[in-house]
This record gives structure tokens, C-alpha cells and sequence, in this order.
């Protein structure tokens, strides 16, 4: 489960992002990226098209594996035997994406070792919605729904991208996610059109998560040479802002058709223009959150030194010393 | 032969504490699950946690054919006297050495007492021990390899392993606690009996221990953690079952 | 600071939201093994991703459970990653054909013409 990638753009950097680079074989690079066809692992590739890519893929990988926990908060208290599998086959499912994410991370030349030491030492990003908490079932439930729909638009996006293994691992990933969405909308379902308790339990949970949802999606772009050269390079597949569009346009509907409300008054679709129209998210709170100081990101990430830790007996003693590891090949 | 109400009594116990050994172990091992060592053992231990509830399910769906009430709320509804699980399912996750070492204990003798079950003379149960056949000979291949790799992975994996096993035999043995309707179900052909299992149990988790380096304490010396299947718990139950209702509980007539 | 978790698994642990620990060291690399799944007899085994495992044996247990929980596969190969010899991208030009190469495909072979010009010719002799 992935938004955007929070892509680091240096103004002052971007003349000499492509300055050091043989541009006979740059050109070839984007000429293949022009006529559709994939970079694979071994090929060619810029510095900077190496460097934002292991940035997104790994963020993306940590986002699975951090992803897993908020839902994981109600994996022992699911309602029935349904619910309960279900749940516990989706949270698999999260720590499996982060397993095939890492792998595609692993063939830029970055150990899937070294990503989970940024990760737990606060180095690397994940999306910023798995830093808030999950106070009731209801919550799972939105999270299975309409975050997983989120990211089903940005990962549907992406695996159209440049990257062989990045598509493969996304294309595994958005099949298995289509069953999180059906999964989510169904647990929504029965919530919304149960008793009066359930019904205020999910309102309740969708008014909580309304806001980490518009942030999902970034900031609005801001039109740089730097963002040009990676939407030329397919390395971002389209605008934070389109991406918001098409969930909107998807969801919004589906969610008032269950009769639940959305703590946007302003909230409402131009049919002239085709477009959402809504009151911008606090993006000091995204920033906020994203620099480590939203209600959850201490326990995330000491959960997952913890996992780390508790399993080190356990690889250590499995390791064996004259295997020397190499580079996963696709 | 025609069943007599203590054979169906006798079965509806057998059932009971399958069920219930397999929704607790299930519970239990989903708490790894994001938590795991490394990965891909997280995907692995959470699919046999999933197969664990699942197979509960299909217990607990006998049951209700057997005019029990349904699944959900013969699971989500009862309190810790009211349970058949063994007491070894019941105890917390720990450290991985012993949610491993009770992995292999636990699923050999599933494993055994499906086989046993596949030639019962209550057709549906024989159905269901021969449809989850697969899933179990996975989990058992998964639990042999990692006490085979644990115990040649120097000494402080080889002394967790080894102290895990120590200290759980007899509550593994408690698995093996003789039932009110023993003779009735050997006499029907409806199950062996636990005497049976636990004598290849015995002949099965022995021999592979042994193999793989481990000490294997003596039967005798061992008292066996009997109790849970009449209802007598650990303090880890309650609690366990207080967790997984507390939102069934919010209103367990509701369709969730 | 203790910290106080929704998640019952995390309160239960008790954990302290300063603590270091966690750390992997470069020397806890598992290897890979390449993953190839057979969807059913008959066919071709496919690559479909790795696995980082201690051994085979494990590689094996957890390709099939990453690689074929939804079911669909009769038999699995693992290999170590470092046992594939793999052949460059740059080197693609080694499987390029050219169109002299006709005599490799079965529609440059046309003896029709040939043949209802000899029966033309006999049956009129």
C-alpha cells in the first residue's frame, strides 16, 4: 500500500543532474524508455535514475512492511472466523508485497539489509498514513478500503513505469490488492448498513482517516525540470493531484451511496471541468508527520526493531558463512 | 453399526477439541504475523496460522450440522471453562524457539490424527481429514526442516531448541488427554483413541528429534499437562479469548 | 518511554520507543534462490521472483508460500541465484536474425507453383 513517492527535488542540483552523463548513452537510455520497452537491472542507466528509483522502490517496500501494522492492531480481535481470515491473509499479504518491493529494490545495488537499517534507524520514508493509529475495527476496515484503493491508483500508474522489475513486482501486487479492495469495501458494507453502532463506528473511522487520505497522494506538484526528467524517464507515471482526481472520482461516490458523509463541506464535483473540488489538506500536518512527529511513527518503527531483533537468534543461526550473497537476477 | 447417543456424544468431544486446539494454535500463530524473523518465514507462518483457522472452521461446521450452534458463535462466545483446547495451544507466542517447537509438536500430531480420521466411519469427517491431507503434510515439512536447521545452528539456537523442547514436553503430552468416550469411539470405528495417537506420536516425533541432535526426555519422567480438555486452563486462556471476542462481543448479533 | 499500543501484540511486549536495538549487521545476508513455478503438467516452469533463504530446503518452504498461497502450481524449482549464468542486455544483439536466415522458417519453403507446373506439363504430354 503506496501513495506517492516523496520525491526529494533540489532545485539548485538539477543542471547538474544529467552533467556527468555520456550522452550517447543517455540517449539511447531515453530512447528506449521512448518506444515503451523496459530498463532491466543490468543496463545502463543514469545516476539519478538509479538513485530515485531505489529512493521510491524502497520507500514503497518500507510502506508494505510498516503498512502491515495499523490493520495488524485488530488481527487478534477480528469479528468471526470470516473477518478473521481474511485479515490475517491481507496483513500476509502486505509483508509479502514488502518481500517482492525489496527485491526489486535489491537489483539497483542496495541490500535489502541496509533499506531495513534506514528504515528502523529513521533514514527512509514510508507513506505517511501508517503513522496514524487504528482506534477501532471500523478503522481497519477503512484502511483496507480506501487506502488500499489509493494505492491501487498509484500502483496501476506505476507499473505502467520504466523499470522491469518494478513492474513485475507491481503487477503481483496489484492482482493480490484487488482482493483488499473487495475485502475493505465489503467490511465498510456491512459496517455502514448494520446497527447503529457499527454505522457510527465507521463514520467515526472515516472521519479520522479522511485527511490522511487526501495526504496519501503528495503535495500538489510543483512544476520543476527535475519532476520533467523523471515523468520523461517514467519513473514518475503521473501528478500527485491527477492521482487524488481518479480516486475521488472513484470512491467519493461509492461512500456517500453507503449514505456516510466526508468531513469536507466544500467536497463536491465541478461538472463542468470534470474536477474535485475540496478544501486542501493541512500539508504542515503531512510535513509534520512525515518528519517523524505523527502520533504513531515512534511505535512503528520500535515494533519493527523489535521484529528485527526477536528474529536475529533465529537468521543468525541459519546463516551459513561460506554463501556469499549476491544481487537477485529480475 | 447404528450410532448411540453416547457415540455422538463422543464424537461431538472429539470435534470439540480438535476445533478448539485448532482456532487457539491458529490465534496464537497469527500473532507473528508481521512480526516474523525474517520475511518470507512471516508468509510462510501466517498461511499455516490461516490453514490452522480454517481447518477449525470445518470442525466447527460438523458440529453445527450435528446440531451444535454455528461456527462464530460457538467460537466467539464461549468463556475459558467452556473450551477443549489442550494447554499447550493456550500459551502466549513466546520467543520463536518455542512457538517452533510447539509448531512441531502440535502439527505432528494433527498430522497423525487426520490419518487416523481418514478412515473414520463418520463419512464427513473423513472428508474433511482428507481435504486438508496437503496443507498439514506442508506444515509438517516446514516444522521437521526448521528443528532439523535450528538445532545444527551452533549453540545458542541448539540450546534454545533444546530447552524449548524440554520444558514442553509434557504439555505436548497433555495433548493426548483420554476423553469420556474412549472405548465408545474405538468400539465404533469412529477414532483410535488417544492412547493409539500418542504411542505414534511418540514412534513418529521421537526418532526425528533424536536424528536432528535433540535430547528427547523420557515419557515417564514427564508429567503430562492434562485439564484442558475438561475445561481446566492455563491463566493465558481467558484473556486469549477476551481479545479475540472483544469486538464480536460489541454486539454478537450483528452481522460483521 | 513505555509504549502504550492499540495493538494488544505491541502492549504486550513492552516496548521502549528509544531503544536501539534492531540493527542488522552486513553480515547477516541470506543468499537468494530464483524461483521457477510450474502451473501445471505439462508446461514449461516459469521464473516468477526470488526468495532470500538460508538453504534450499527453505528457499523451497517459503517460495511456496510467497510464490503459490493462491494455489496453482504442481511442482516448484528453487535455484541459488549465483548458479544462473545469465547472458547481457548488451549482448541482445546475438539474438537478432537476419532475413538471409529464410531457410530456418517453413513459409520460405512454397514448392506448389513447382509442382502444378510439372503436372500441367506431364498431363498434357
Amino acid at each position: 500500500m503506496y501513495g506517492n513517492a516523496y520525491i526529494e527535488t533540489d532545485g539548485s542540483k538539477v543542471h547538474s543532474i544529467l552533467a556527468d552523463e555520456d550522452p550517447i548513452k543517455l540517449a539511447e537510455f531515453e530512447a528506449r524508455i521512448a518506444a515503451g520497452d523496459k530498463i532491466e537491472p543490468k543496463d545502463w542507466m543514469p545516476k539519478e535514475y538509479r538513485k530515485q528509483l531505489v529512493r521510491m522502490i524502497e520507500q514503497h517496500a518500507h510502506s508494505e512492511i510498516i503498512g502491515s501494522l495499523p490493520e495488524g492492531t485488530w488481527i487478534t480481535r477480528a469479528p468471526g472466523f470470516r473477518r478473521k481470515l481474511a485479515l490475517m491473509a491481507k496483513v500476509q499479504d502486505e509483508v509479502g508485497h514488502a518481500q517482492l518491493l525489496y527485491s526489486a529494490a535489491e537489483t539497483l545495488g542496495k541490500s535489502r539489509e541496509d533499506m531495513v537499517n534506514d528504515l528502523i534507524n529513521g533514514k527512509s520514508k514510508y507513506s505517511n498514513v501508517f503513522n496514524y493509529p487504528a482506534p477501532t475495527w471500523a478503522d481497519s476496515a477503512v484502511i483496507a478500503w480506501l487506502i488500499d484503493a489509493g494505492a491501487i491508483v498509484n500502483q496501476l500508474a506505476n507499473s505502467k513505469g520504466s523499470y522491469g522489475p518494478y513492474c513485475r513486482a507491481l503487477d503481483r501486487i496489484c492482482a493480490e490488492e484487488s482482493f483488499h479492495l473487495k475485502y475493505g469495501h465489503d467490511n465498510v458494507v456491512f459496517l455502514a448498513t448494520g446497527t447503529p453502532v457499527q454505522r457510527q463506528m465507521v463514520q467515526e473511522a472515516l472521519n479520522r482517516w479522511w485527511e490522511p487520505i487526501m495526504h496519501f497522494f503528495g503535495p500538489p506538484d510543483k512544476a520543476s525540470q527535475h519532476s520533467e526528467i523523471l515523468m520523461r524517464w517514467k519513473v514518475k507515471m503521473g501528478s500527485n493531484d491527477s492521482m487524488r482526481q481518479t480516486f475521488l472520482n472513484m470512491y467519493v461516490p461509492k461512500i456517500w451511496d453507503l449514505g456516510l458523509t466526508l468531513p469536507d463541506p466544500n467536497l463536491r464535483k465541478n461538472e463542468e471541468s470534470g474536477q474535485w473540488e475540496y478544501t486542501e489538506p493541512n500539508w504542515d500536518t503531512f510535513k509534520q508527520v512525515i518528519n517523524g512527529n505523527g502520533p504513531c511513527n515512534k511505535e512503528r518503527l520500535a515494533v519493527r526493531r523489535m521484529a528485527e531483533e526477536k528474529g536475529r537468534w533465529v537468521r543468525k543461526a541459519l546463516l551459513s558463512k561460506s554463501d556469499a550473497y549476491v544481487t537477485p537476477l529480475a | 453399526m447404528e450410532f448411540t447417543e453416547r457415540h455422538v456424544e463422543g464424537l461431538k468431544e472429539l470435534l470439540y477439541k480438535m476445533a478448539d486446539d485448532l482456532l487457539i494454535i491458529g490465534h496464537r500463530n497469527s500473532e507473528w504475523t508481521g512480526l516474523g524473523p525474517m520475511l518470507e518465514e512471516d508468509i510462510a507462518f501466517s498461511s499455516m496460522a490461516q490453514d490452522k483457522i480454517g481447518q477449525s472452521l470445518a470442525l466447527f461446521e460438523l458440529l453445527h450440522e450435528l446440531g451444535e450452534s454455528d461456527p462464530d458463535t460457538v467460537a466467539f462466545t464461549r468463556n475459558a471453562p467452556q473450551f477443549h483446547c489442550s494447554q499447550l495451544v493456550e500459551l502466549p507466542i513466546g520467543e520463536y524457539d518455542f512457538s517452533m517447537v510447539r509448531h512441531f509438536f502440535f502439527d505432528h500430531a494433527e498430522a497423525i490424527r487426520f490419518e487416523m480420521l481418514s478412515e473414520t466411519v463418520f463419512e464427513p469427517l473423513a472428508m474433511v481429514a482428507k481435504k486438508f491431507k496437503g496443507e498439514i503434510k506442508y506444515h509438517t515439512m516446514h516444522a521437521d526442516i526448521f528443528m532439523q536447521k535450528l538445532a545444527a545452528g551452533g549453540e545458542e539456537s541448539f540450546g534454545r531448541m533444546q530447552q524449548a523442547i524440554n520444558e514442553n514436553f509434557g504439555l505436548a503430552l497433555g495433548m493426548f488427554e483420554p476423553g469420556d468416550f474412549e472405548a465408545e469411539l474405538i468400539e465404533a470405528g469412529i477414532f483410535g483413541g488417544e492412547a493409539e495417537l500418542q504411542q505414534r506420536w511418540l514412534d513418529k516425533v521421537v526418532p526425528l528429534l533424536t536424528s536432528y541432535g535433540y535430547m528427547v526426555p523420557s515419557v515417564d519422567a514427564v508429567e503430562p499437562a492434562f485439564g484442558g480438555r475438561k475445561g481446566v486452563h492455563t491463566p493465558n486462556l481467558q484473556p486469549l479469548l477476551d481479545e479475540m471476542t472483544e469486538v464480536f462481543s460489541i454486539d454478537p448479533g450483528a452481522d460483521w | 518511554m513505555k509504549i502504550n499500543s492499540l495493538d494488544p501484540r505491541i502492549s504486550r511486549a513492552e516496548l521502549d520507543d528509544e531503544s536501539k536495538i534492531g540493527e542488522l549487521h552486513g553480515s547477516e545476508h541470506f543468499q537468494t534462490y530464483e524461483v521457477f513455478q510450474q502451473i501445471k503438467r505439462g508446461t514449461h516452469h516459469q521464473h516468477v521472483g526470488n526468495v532470500h533463504a538460508p538453504n534450499a530446503e527453505m528457499a523451497m518452504l517459503f517460495a511456496k508460500e510467497q510464490y503459490c498461497r493462491r494455489g496453482a502450481a504442481v511442482n516448484l524449482w528453487v535455484v541459488k541465484t549465483a548458479d544462473v549464468f545469465v547472458t547481457e542486455y548488451q549482448d541482445a544483439d546475438i539474438f537478432e536474425t537476419t532475413e538471409d536466415k529464410l531457410y530456418r522458417d517453413p513459409n520460405s519453403y512454397k514448392v506448389m507453383d513447382r509442382i502444378n507446373a510439372f503436372k500441367a506439363r506431364t498431363n498434357n504430354a
